[in-house]
């Protein structure tokens, strides 16, 4: 029992109600105690734990939760500057409607953010940014290069060629992924990506803009990307080659274990979710880049709201969390790819290959795609449009829905969820 | 024949019931103690396997368990206790006292028991933001120990049991009606101390949507918030997740067996008689 | 206190009798105003306005209501909690009280370990009930159910994502919940009933039927009407069963109206349209609630 209860002072008075100590956080211990919220495969915790042994007066409590949890209850917390963490991850897709609520996060360039500002790449440390650039929200944690991840032994099923080598020039534009996928499916059963949610990022997030303009004005009914990757996947739905399951479902994590799909198409971070779900699938997974050009999807910052009593002592854990070296750490125990690029270059981080994916370097291949990322804007409500879209593929997927008539639906809930925020 | 047609067709019926209602328990244990490669295949396994302590390990990794259970014990218990005491003192005072705007005050009781508690819903989690109390086990303690129902059970009980020419007696004697409660009242209570207990621990240890909307750090979490964070945990493993519920729900399934006559009494006299 | 001396002893008897009803009440008082009867009404202060938790509250008259009605989200919302809970209900409580007159019939030898038994789901809480059915209600092959339904040559059903799944699974949860509890209600008032009624019966003939129809419901009417009442109000808070049967995404296809409400105000932070959706979910419970018992009145009549 982490946390005792405050003194109940009616029942207590009377019924001598027992145990009633004071409040836990306040601390019997003379240090620091951070809280500290993640979502995610991270390796948080452990970087944490190291944290605390070469700073004994800090304590950090690492709080998982799961991603769309946590964003709402840090959205709920700090509006009502109750119960929000002195530390907390935010991703990329969040920034913006946190940077709304600037007022409650600590501008970071006054804990001496700037120093640290060369050692980011550029794109990924603007999005944290306000427009004036005179105020920080949050650390750049990793980004999201996204590539192909496939099953050899699908693919061998299959009659296809399983080495990486062979396999890119198969998978060069998105007409040769198709290809792929019809052999993988009339050879073997199986579908290529066993969600639609994979297909339709990676195309997305190879296009210039997203859902919404930088005025924050929905341009999906306007802007032919969307639109285009929207198509796509429901196609391949129709053809049978993309799956029913919706990410992050125990039938998802499953799938991915079973090797019932031939291919995931999904970030760097992913990697941790791969080895997780299908601890014993390893030498079955290879790597390659994605079909046309890589895509950026996720990555995170690291914010400190207003609420903390600590800043300082939250900014330097914080400056130490995103550091080069830990962001090298990071990568090699959960594929969180740096976002700091003096890593690219170190040898450690060239030079690693991993058993899992039968001794490939990882490294170069993320760092490859990392290269042709460009950054979009991705407004405010960027979530409200995506579950939505993913509703009408889900819909396309299990129920064999009409697409255009899933997409006109979506568009109209998408629109009157937009207009009453 | 005939009657033993009805006779077996009688005990059909009772024993499907009886199936249909224990068998999702008897499932859970199978997936508790089974790997999740076994449990997401067909024919899925339907006899206990070799995974029960390795999937409790997973559950131990993903939440804190034995926390979240802890906190389930002081709110339900805190709650429970303070329930006991608010509402019995008022049941007693509604039953036995004239004071002006008493019906007036009952009558208002009775019209809340009417009313959804999701309407405050919002505004109560405004009060509780202001008071600071977000991620704060009082949060859920204090509101909780609103009980329109418990002093309504508590009157009529009282109303019924407690004799009034005993308190006249006791008033003589000079006693006080702090006194009369505690030396009096209460004794003869405590067989409705023991069904409200029931009732109102209950409640508390499996209410889901107060919790959630104010319970938002995992160190505060009850264990039904933290079974959600099990089916979030981002490796997806319904052994473990089946063995985290498994082992939350089996304490009150045995202290249930234990005492089901009490229980059941309890959790359906409080409907019948209202 | 000094006027007080000279009054009759009655009277200062009645005053301190006044005095500590007060006091013995003021405890709960205090707190139900605070954290009951406030928000209460509080809600529909909020459900005219703006908010989004961060800035100023801002008056917007019926535009709430306006958005909410206009919703077909929410029209969604309420038919599925309509669906869900007659399916979950209706058939439960029938099912119950044959459950009840079965287990009421002198022939029946361990009638508590029965009981139990049926009331065994009780117990459980309802985020446990709710994992449980979902992993049984999954919607690959190799869930429980599609296995079962694979094996008598029916199709796999998408259970998470189909129209009437998605209703089915979660009426599931809630009818093996409340069966047992039900059932034990029934039976306590079935107990009740003088057995030489139905030995009168037995006598002319009565089949067991019969004996139900004309004997059993009539005599049980009141607490037919309490246990209709009591689930219907209970079908329309919906909310725990969903959320965990769907997961974060809350499909359309599940949604309830406190889910839409919990959504309005916890994930998309627009407080005042929650609140003007909480207004409008207890002015239907109140129709509801006359309906209910106009109809049951007349059913019995």
């Amino acid at each position: 029992m982490k946390k005792m209860v405050g003194s109940l002072v009616l029942s207590a008075a009377v019924l001598g109600v027992a145990g009633c100590a004071g409040d836990s956080s306040s601390g019997s211990s003379d240090g620091t105690e951070l809280n500290f919220w993640v979502f995610g495969a991270t390796n948080y915790e452990e970087l944490a734990a190291q944290y605390m042994e070469e700073n004994p007066d800090v304590s950090i409590k690492v709080n998982f939760s799961e991603m769309g949890d946590l964003h709402n209850n840090l959205f709920t917390a700090v509006s009502s500057n109750s119960g929000a963490p002195d530390v907390t991850m935010v991703e990329v897709s969040q920034i913006a409607k946190f940077l709304d609520a600037q007022d409650r996060f600590y501008n970071l360039y006054d804990y001496g953010a700037e120093d640290v500002k060369g050692d980011y790449l550029e794109w990924k440390w603007n999005i944290a940014e306000n427009t004036d650039g005179d105020y920080l929200l949050g650390l750049p944690t990793d980004i999201g290069p996204s590539v192909m991840f496939y099953r050899k032994d699908v693919f061998e099923e299959a009659g296809l060629p399983t080495e990486p080598e062979e396999v890119q020039p198969l998978v060069t534009d998105w007409e040769g992924f198709k290809e792929v996928a019809e052999t993988v499916h009339s050879e073997t059963g199986k579908v290529m990506l066993d969600t639609p949610e994979t297909m339709f990022a990676a195309i997305r997030d190879q296009a210039p803009e997203q859902y919404f303009n930088t005025d924050d004005e929905l341009i999906i009914n306007e802007s032919p990307y969307v639109r285009e990757a929207y198509d796509t996947t429901a196609e391949m739905i129709k053809a049978g080659l993309i799956g029913k399951n919706e990410m992050w479902t125990p039938e998802w994590g499953n799938a991915m274990a079973e090797g019932s799909s031939g291919a995931l198409l999904a970030p760097s971070w992913m990697v941790a979710s791969i080895k997780g779900n299908a601890p014993d699938a390893e030498g079955d997974w290879g790597i390659v880049q994605m079909p046309e050009k890589a895509g950026n999807w996720g990555g995170s910052y690291i914010a400190i709201p207003k609420e903390s009593k600590h800043p300082e002592e939250a900014y330097e854990f914080v400056e130490w969390l995103v550091a080069p070296e830990r962001q090298l750490q990071s990568f090699n125990d959960s594929g969180m790819f740096p976002s700091a690029p003096a890593v690219y270059s170190e040898e450690s981080f060239l030079n690693t290959s991993d058993e899992y994916f039968g001794g490939l370097n990882t490294a170069e291949i993320f760092a490859e795609a990392a290269e042709t990322v460009e950054p979009i804007y991705m407004g405010k409500n960027y979530s409200i449009v995506h579950d939505e879209l993913m509703t009408a593929l889900i819909n396309v997927a299990s129920e064999g829905k009409d697409p255009d008539k899933e997409w006109d639906e979506a568009v109209k809930r998408i629109t009157s969820q937009l207009d009453r925020q | 024949m005939s009657k033993v047609i009805s006779k077996v067709s009688l005990y059909a019926v009772l024993f499907i019931g009886a199936f249909l209602s224990i068998f999702p328990f008897y499932w859970m244990f199978v997936m508790a103690t089974n790997h999740n490669s076994v449990i997401n295949r067909v024919p899925p396994a339907l006899i206990p396997g070799p995974e029960l302590v390795n999937n409790f390990q997973n559950v131990l990794s993903n939440i804190d368990f034995f926390g979240a259970i802890g906190n389930s014990l002081i709110v339900s218990s805190v709650t429970t206790l303070g329930v006991l005491f608010l509402c019995s003192l008022a049941g007693f005072a509604f039953a036995k006292f004239h004071f002006k705007g008493k019906n007036l005050l009952f009558g208002l009781l009775l019209i809340t028991m009417m009313v959804p508690p999701q309407l405050g819903l919002i505004p109560q989690y405004y009060i509780i933001t202001k008071l600071g109390w977000l991620s704060d086990l009082r949060a859920v303690i204090v509101p909780g120990l609103i009980d329109a129902f418990g002093i309504f059970w508590m009157r009529q009980y009282i109303s019924s049991n407690v004799p009034d020419e005993l308190m006249d007696s006791a008033k003589i004697d000079g006693c006080s009606h702090v006194r009369v409660y505690w030396n009096i009242v209460v004794p003869i209570i405590l067989p409705a101390f023991a069904t409200l207990a029931i009732i109102k621990f209950m409640y508390m240890w499996n209410d889901f949507l107060w919790p959630l909307v104010v319970l938002r750090d995992e160190s505060v979490h009850t264990i039904q918030i933290a079974l959600r964070g099990l089916i979030d945990a981002y490796v997806k493993d319904n052994g473990m997740i089946l063995s985290g519920t498994f082992w939350a729900t089996i304490p009150l399934v045995l202290i249930f067996l234990l005492f089901n006559k009490l229980f059941i009494s309890s959790l359906t006299q409080g409907a019948v008689k209202s | 206190m000094s006027a007080d001396a000279y009054a009759s002893k009655k009277w200062t008897e009645k005053r301190k009798e006044s005095v500590s009803g007060l006091l013995f009440i003021s405890p709960f008082f205090i707190l139900f105003a605070i954290f009951g009867l406030f928000p209460m009404l509080f809600s529909f202060y909020l459900g005219f306005q703006r908010w989004n938790g961060l800035g100023e509250m801002e008056f917007v008259g019926f535009q709430n209501f306006a958005f909410v009605i206009e919703d077909p989200i929410f029209w969604k919302a309420l038919y599925n909690t309509i669906i869900m809970g007659a399916l979950g209900t209706f058939p439960q409580l029938i099912v119950a009280i044959f459950l009840a007159f079965a287990l009421n019939s002198a022939l029946v030898k361990f009638q508590s370990a029965f009981r139990a038994a049926f009331f065994l789901p009780y117990v459980t809480s309802t985020v446990a009930v709710a994992i449980i059915f979902g992993v049984m209600f999954s919607n690959q092959d190799f869930g429980l159910i599609n296995v079962f339904l694979n094996l008598v040559g029916l199709d796999s059903v998408s259970w998470q994502t189909n129209e009437w799944g998605v209703k089915i699974a979660v009426a599931v949860m809630v009818f093996w919940r409340w069966l047992g509890y039900n059932t034990i209600i029934y039976l306590a008032g079935m107990q009740g009933i003088p057995n030489d009624l139905y030995e009168a019966a037995t006598i002319d003939g009565a089949t067991v039927w019969q004996k139900i129809r004309f004997i059993t419901i009539p005599m049980l009417r009141p607490i037919i009407i309490f246990t209709v009442f009591l689930s219907t109000i209970g079908a329309l808070q919906l909310f725990t069963e969903p959320l965990i049967f769907l997961g974060g995404g809350l499909r359309q296809e599940g949604i309830t109206v406190v889910l839409y409400l919990w959504r309005e105000a916890f994930s998309n932070m627009a407080f005042g349209t929650a609140s003007a959706s909480a207004i409008i979910l207890f002015l239907i419970i109140i129709v509801f609630a006359a309906v209910n018992s106009f109809v049951v009145n007349k059913a019995f009549k």
